[in-house]
């Protein structure tokens, strides 16, 4: 069914899954129909639509900040045309699962701050949980509404070489990039119009109404009509697109911490027809910053008394303070574990094997096989503080076995994965390249998956490093129906 | 509204109306060179505070010049960087039409090509920044965000007329000789077109341009939307209504608004000959001070909860300190 001259061709997908072929030349059955549209594609054609792409994001400031470049320079997330494609039946498994953990989760974060009935069973060790970067005893005994903590997540999903689906790491703090799930959309549906006509495929496009009800569900019970806002650290942050999108598309203000001021155990916001009281604030800040009072005092980005007023329960936070510690990679581990404890299920997409650095035996096992180990710190994310083992020269390995001896808790470590890859336009040709799949869940009375994701691709052959800041660029994610 | 969107939509706005009328001026320099060649200094030293600037010069400094906080330029990015902030705000189409003019500046080689080519280049600036006041109109609710924007233009439109008015008032004072030259009348039709306002003058009076006529229909004129009494008009209903939404909360509406119906009203009720026989100068200068006067009331009671001057680099700092810490 490939011609010769087609650009699939010479696609080689290697020994990795690749999401697109079975083998060389054989195109899984639902991506027959994008084939069909690629091989028509003329190389001119794909830079014309690829050059229309980028025009659009650079004029609509579809732009991130790069971290720390003092020049404060602005860049696009590289897009490939080229879409990746989920079945009805992988999705379903997908969504089912991260129900699954998102409950356990929060059912765990619920405990830990109240019971603690986990930390007497003897299942994780409570100086892991309580000894974590991200525990706030702050928030102790404080009960957010509905129960829920993460209003919204984003795990990170990777499938091996069998095309298994693995939970990488989990993101319950302040989860960025969906608005890429929409914009991927909105541009690709402009620029290659013809291959939507192919496909049942899901609209990504309720997200933010889905996240506004969510945050109007969990408003304090004392607010008959609820102010919501989203709270941003301002144009400096690399996702500050995100945040006026997000808060263009529900129609709230967005607003900066010296928007907002507490009086009289309440939040205000300075408008230009005097104060304005605040019910829900939808927090792009993360815990540390939000309450120089309470938290980091060089902190200009937060507000003044927040914590004391979240605390009598007079203004509700989405995320809730002190998710940070279920995303620890070392309390990731134990995901499992949790979902066992709180659940009585087993877990229905897996984690990544972990070791724990913080455990004796283990950090023997990291140690010694450091050369083919991922090794994270718990707390980095971004693709900072790791080192890959395989491509890792000696004196990074060293560095590393000497910062986990000196921190046994900062660190974990995970077999290095054979990401699956998928073709990705690559100077005029179709080349293998590994994706990840960041799907977004939002919970308020109920959970939501939205249909899609951030499909992120290390567009540097042989990279398994997909993130925004170290050369990763996104692709438009198809659920279909 | 929040007070620091308020406070950069009106100054957004501000700096698109400064790039309009500094764009203009550019465009009636050049035209000025060619038409009465190096003998124009008399015109536009004024506008650049310097005399014996070749007419490169000043195109330089009006268009281009980084250094000029009201050149072309500085305008066009102030406007951007404001805008940048406040895109919640404002429609998507005002946001790419401020974000794609302001990217075609920053392209390497924009700025010596805007130099080579500074007529066509200043008219092209113009039309987006036009652009940009036609979509506020058309694509934004009339309702708080639109007032202040409106206030912001209208409050620099007079302003700007006024300061030209002022700097040409040697040009437009009355003199013995009744000769005219050929020269006068194109210096006459250069404060005219600096103003944009050249045809609406034919059409208005359909006599001869002359300096009386000149700063009457510049300045009094009612239904003209460039002329400085049109403008406060304008600017005095958008903050009558922004004032009116503060009234309504139970708040008070700031001093701002009295000072602003007061010069409004002292423009709107002024005859030509009563305003040269007090002094073209000091009338001039009297509009000038309230219009500073409404902007810094309005600051204080719409714009500013309290003052934070030192805020802003804290929240520079933070926000780079936290970037380490992202989940992307």
């Amino acid at each position: 069914m490939i011609t010769q001259r087609s650009p699939l061709a010479a696609y080689d997908p290697t020994a990795f899954w690749d999401e697109m072929f079975s083998a060389p030349g054989v195109v899984r059955p639902h991506y027959a129909a994008l084939a069909r549209r690629l091989e028509t594609l003329s190389a001119q054609e794909v830079t014309r639509r690829q050059r229309a792409a980028d025009l659009s994001f650079q004029a609509r400031g579809i732009t991130f900040a790069v971290n720390q470049d003092p020049s404060g320079l602005e860049k696009i997330m590289p897009f490939d045309l080229v879409p990746r494609i989920i079945l009805p039946e992988e999705w379903e498994r997908i969504e089912r699962g991260l129900e699954q953990r998102v409950r356990a989760l929060n059912l765990f974060l619920h405990d830990i701050y109240h019971e603690q009935k986990i930390l007497g069973s003897g299942l994780i060790p409570p100086e892991l949980v309580l000894g974590a970067r991200g525990y706030r005893r702050e928030v102790r005994s404080v009960e957010p509404p509905l129960g829920v903590y993460t209003h919204v997540v984003g795990s990170d999903l990777v499938r091996d070489h069998r095309g298994e689906f693995y939970v990488l790491e989990d993101n319950l703090r302040v989860p960025s990039g969906v608005s890429y799930v929409v914009e991927n959309r909105r541009v690709l549906k402009r620029v290659w119009p013809q291959i939507f006509t192919d496909y049942p495929i899901r609209p990504v496009e309720g997200y933010p109404q889905d996240l506004l009800s969510v945050l109007r569900e969990v408003a304090p019970p004392i607010a008959d009509t609820a102010t919501v806002v989203l709270l941003t650290p301002g144009v400096h942050n690399s996702a500050f697109f995100e945040h006026a999108f997000l808060a263009k598309a529900m129609g709230i203000e967005m607003v900066q911490g010296s928007d907002l001021f507490v009086d009289d155990a309440t939040v205000y916001m300075r408008t230009t027809s005097g104060r304005q009281r605040v019910d829900v604030i939808y927090r792009r800040v993360d815990d540390d910053f939000i309450d120089p009072l309470a938290f980091r005092r060089d902190s200009f980005l937060g507000v003044p008394g927040l914590l004391a007023t979240y605390r009598m329960g007079r203004v509700s936070l989405a995320n809730a303070l002190g998710t940070g510690v279920a995303d620890d990679k070392a309390i990731y581990a134990y995901v499992p574990t949790i979902i066992k404890f709180y659940l009585g299920e087993d877990e229905i997409i897996p984690n990544v094997k972990t070791y724990v650095a913080a455990d004796p035996s283990e950090r023997t096992y990291i140690l010694e096989h450091i050369a083919e180990l991922v090794v994270k710190s718990v707390n980095a994310s971004g693709g900072y503080g790791m080192l890959i083992g395989p491509h890792a020269s000696k004196a990074d390995r060293e560095e590393y076995r000497r910062r986990i001896e000196a921190d046994p808790r900062g660190y974990i470590a995970q077999p290095t994965l054979a990401l699956s890859r998928h073709p990705s336009w690559s100077d005029g040709s179709l080349e293998g390249r590994h994706v990840d799949l960041r799907p977004y869940v939002l919970f308020g009375k109920e959970i939501r998956v939205t249909p899609g994701g951030l499909t992120r691709v290390a567009l540097r052959a042989g990279s398994l490093v997909v993130n925004s800041s170290q050369g990763g660029g996104a692709k438009d994610t198809w659920v279909l129906g | 509204m929040l007070c620091r969107v308020a406070d950069d939509l009106y100054w957004t706005a501000r700096y698109v109306e400064r790039g309009i009328a500094v764009s203009r001026l550019i465009d009636v320099t050049r035209h000025l060179e060619l038409d009465v060649g190096t003998e124009v200094s008399d015109f536009w030293g004024p506008l650049v505070g310097a005399i014996g600037l070749s007419a490169e010069d000043v195109s330089f400094f009006l268009l281009s010049d980084e250094k000029n906080p009201d050149s072309l330029i500085s305008s066009v990015r102030h406007a951007r960087e404001l805008a940048r902030g406040i895109r919640e705000s404002i429609s998507s189409e005002m946001w790419e039409e401020l974000n794609t003019l302001y990217q075609s500046l920053a392209l390497p080689g924009a700025q010596r090509r805007a130099q080579g080519d500074s007529l066509s280049f200043q008219r092209l600036v113009r039309e987006r920044l036009q652009h940009f006041q036609g979509l506020a109109g058309s694509t934004l609710a009339h309702d708080e965000p639109w007032h202040f924007l409106s206030l912001g233009t209208y409050l620099e439109r007079a302003d700007g007329v006024v300061r030209l008015l002022s700097r040409q008032a040697h040009l437009l004072a009355p003199r013995e000789e009744a000769e005219t030259t050929d020269a006068d009348m194109v210096r006459w039709l250069a404060v005219l077109r600096s103003c944009g306002s050249a045809e609406a003058y034919a059409r208005f009076y359909s006599l001869r341009v002359e300096p009386i006529r000149i700063v009457e229909f510049l300045l009094l004129n009612p239904v003209f939307p460039q002329s400085v009494r049109f403008a406060l008009g304008a600017a005095d209903d958008a903050l009558s209504a922004v004032a009116a939404l503060r009234t309504a909360a139970a708040n008070e509406p700031g001093p701002g608004i009295r000072t602003l119906g007061r010069v409004r009203g002292e423009v709107e009720h002024a005859a030509i000959d009563e305003v040269f026989e007090a002094g073209l100068e000091e009338f001039l200068l009297g509009v000038q001070r309230s219009i500073a006067q409404v902007s810094d009331e309005v600051t204080a009671t719409y714009l500013r909860d309290e003052p934070q001057p030192s805020r802003l680099v804290g929240v520079a700092r933070a926000a780079m300190l936290m970037a380490a810490q992202q989940q992307q």
